[in-house]
């Protein structure tokens, strides 16, 4: 299956970046091939629709988790009607966060953990 | 790594004074002025700058040559940024907003976004911390996309040397720049002043930090020009969860310091210096809590 | 004429300058540009006649109709929509209401509804000030959207006093861009000075006739007052830093109410003014 490590760098001793949507690149993993490729993130400028970008590209790659810090509400609300399962409190380097997948030493995230984020469509208004 | 924005609502209550005393007072932190159309930070700071990076900015429709002025585009504008001219039609650059949808619709295609140059940024450092900062051209727009790219900046350089704390300086008013230097910080504190300006704006900067759940401090400056005025803010704080953690006293001597480009806290004799250090500690105790 | 007060700095004192031109003229058009944070209400009192929303049109989306709404997610420069198979997800708060949503979605399957920005009020102020002021929603980015409304209102006929929001971007440029005539109020410090030089720029790219007021006089040194005679910049009026000034704004005060000699150096300011534009 495809895996998507939100990362620092383009290389897998690269460390593992907290932030869904404003990381700096994507690692995209396949665990049957043990391939991967580097994405940069285009989208982490973009003022409060980064999350909802990043996740319509992760979506957009056939991946099926998402190995992250934390998600904030937007992402979270794409990438569940994705189906894409997120792993959050993620850290270490983009190897060691693969290999705790791997090894099901991860637990999934069943809500957005960064509560502070634009977007909650809570605002009446635009 | 927690994130503090200083945010006002009105222009001019001290978010920079507070900013820059805060910065000389914290450990393992990174600075970042936001408020990138007057940016005032770097006359205290004396920041080198180490990098320097153009901005370019959202884009804004251009026409050429091969305009019917069949101004289909003109009817669907919902910016009024279209109007007649006569060779082609004229695109008002301000009012545009970059929807793209002038470009979608010509029968030519003879508009095109185009994204421009709109300022810069800066990586520099300063005695105290790294300080991360931008200029926007005058008259510029694209100030919210301006501060998301220096605070992204900021949070690479915070979680590559594990720094403890982000100081957000923040613009005046409630706008896009302002909603940008909030999204994702951990708190947000409210410089306000007694005036009655400053209440009404208090209490809007109020209504949009509150939506991003963020835990809201707020300190008074100048309090003492108007001791009712100051009642009537606690009250607010008190009736809306908001943490009034310092008031500072008015201090004459705190125009000529800053003239000086001093730092308030190191004339410790005055009222106002012990004032800001006080709030700092009120701050600095509940942050890791 | 149209004249606007601004200044890059925040807090220096434009609506305090703004609102006395107002009751110097006394009979005249006030529009409070701040839409953000407008205060100019405070210290003119008028008595409101009229308040009318601002309003952008936002699409939703009929997803039931099972038609596929991805042009609409690409085509958004907002990313104020997301499509997830056949989910869609909007967020209105990046939404700017440009309607790209109808014109590339399925036809018949995007709609549009009127969702509220901001607001303009309309009032009067003794003796004849026509008030207008802009309000932008908490929440909001459309700052632009509301001064637009405000900019068609604006009546040439008489003087128009403009009071401008802080900064020197696009919101400030709104505000200053159909002046005659702009006042920059700025404070005698390196600050002041600093965001002073940035507004002369935008002014002087919009070729925008310009003069200085300085206000909290005392509170620095000459070096303000010194670039301004180097450059030959008009310094209109310079107004002392008091700590009884600060109190009576703080109580809503206007100038002329804390001394009456405001009126006099503010009506004399105007007519210099309608000289200076009409000499040239």
């Amino acid at each position: 299956m495809k895996i998507c490590i939100t990362s620092t760098g383009t290389s897998l001793d690269s460390n593992v970046d907290p932030r869904f949507g404003r990381c700096p690149f994507f690692i995209i993993y396949d665990t049957n091939t043990d391939t991967f490729e580097a994405i940069e993130n285009t989208s982490r400028q973009a003022m409060g629709g980064a999350g909802i970008q990043s996740g319509q590209l992760i979506a957009s790659k056939n991946v099926e988790a998402v190995l992250s810090g934390n998600f904030g509400p937007n992402a979270f609300r794409v990438l569940q009607a994705a189906n894409i399962k997120m792993f959050s409190n993620v850290s270490g380097t983009v190897k060691e966060a693969i290999e705790k997948f791997k090894n099901g030493q991860l637990t999934e995230t069943s809500a957005p953990d960064v509560q502070s984020h634009y977007g909650m469509g809570r605002m009446g208004g635009a | 790594m927690k994130q503090l924005t200083i945010i006002s609502g009105k222009g001019g209550t001290g978010k920079t004074t507070i900013a820059s005393n805060f910065i000389k007072l914290a450990h393992d932190h990174i600075a970042v002025d936001t408020d990138v159309d007057a940016a005032n930070l770097h006359i205290l700071l004396k920041p080198e700058i180490e990098v320097k990076k153009d901005f370019i900015g959202g884009a804004v429709a251009k026409v050429n040559d091969d305009c019917i002025t069949c101004g289909k585009c003109q009817e669907l504008c919902r910016f009024d940024a279209i109007s007649d001219s006569t060779v082609k039609i004229k695109i008002d650059p301000l009012k545009c907003e970059g929807c793209g949808v002038c470009e979608y619709i010509c029968p030519t295609g003879a508009i095109t976004l185009v994204k421009e140059k709109q300022g810069q940024f800066y990586t520099s450092n300063t005695s105290f911390c790294k300080l991360i900062h931008a200029r926007l051209n005058p008259g510029a727009e694209n100030s919210g996309l301006l501060v998301t790219t220096i605070r992204n900046i900021a949070e690479d350089i915070a979680y590559a040397e594990n720094k403890k704390l982000i100081i957000i300086d923040g613009a005046p008013g409630i706008g896009c720049p302002v909603i940008a230097s909030l999204n994702g910080v951990d708190f947000a504190l409210i410089v306000t002043e007694p005036t009655l300006s400053g209440i009404s704006d208090f209490k809007k900067i109020y209504d949009v930090a509150k939506f991003f759940n963020i835990k809201m401090f707020a300190c008074i400056n100048k309090f003492d020009i108007n001791l009712s005025n100051t009642a009537e803010i606690q009250k607010f704080c008190t009736q809306n969860n908001i943490s009034l953690i310092g008031k500072i006293s008015y201090d004459e001597n705190v125009p000529k310091l800053l003239s000086q480009k001093k730092f308030i806290i190191d004339s410790p004799q005055n009222p106002a210096a012990k004032d800001i250090i006080k709030l700092w500690e009120n701050f600095d105790k509940i942050i890791y809590e | 004429m149209i004249l606007s007060v601004a200044s890059g700095k925040g807090g220096t004192g434009k609506t305090t300058v703004a609102v006395s031109l107002a009751l110097a003229a006394g009979y005249c058009q006030f529009i409070d540009y701040d839409v953000e944070a407008p205060n100019a209400h405070i210290f003119l009192k008028p008595e409101v006649k009229n308040i009318k929303k601002v309003t952008i049109k936002q699409p939703y989306f009929l997803t039931e109709t099972g038609k596929d709404f991805s042009k609409c997610a690409q085509f958004c420069h907002y990313n104020a929509v997301a499509v997830i198979g056949n989910q869609v997800i909007f967020y209105p708060e990046l939404c700017h209401g440009c309607g790209g949503c109808i014109l590339v979605g399925p036809e018949g399957a995007v709609r549009e509804k009127e969702v509220e920005v901001g607001q303009v009020m309309k009032g009067l102020t003794p003796p004849g000030i026509d008030f207008i002021s802009g309000n932008l929603s908490p929440g909001s980015m459309r700052t632009t959207t509301v001064q637009n409304e405000l900019e068609k209102l604006i009546n040439k006929n008489g003087i128009v006093i403009i009071d401008s929001p802080p900064g020197n971007s696009c919101s400030m440029v709104m505000s200053v861009k159909n002046s005659d005539y702009c006042i920059l109020v700025t404070e005698p410090t390196p600050y002041g000075l600093n965001d002073l030089i940035l507004s002369m720029e935008v002014l002087g790219n919009l070729k925008i006739p310009y003069g200085v007021i300085i206000n909290r006089d005392g509170i620095g040194d000459s070096t303000l007052e010194d670039y301004c005679r180097d450059k030959n910049i008009k310094v209109l009026l310079k107004i002392p830093d008091e700590r009884n000034i600060a109190k009576s704004y703080s109580e809503g005060k206007t100038l002329i109410d804390f001394n009456n000699y405001y009126i006099q150096a503010f009506k004399k300011i105007l007519k210099e003014i309608e000289n200076t534009i009409n000499n040239n």
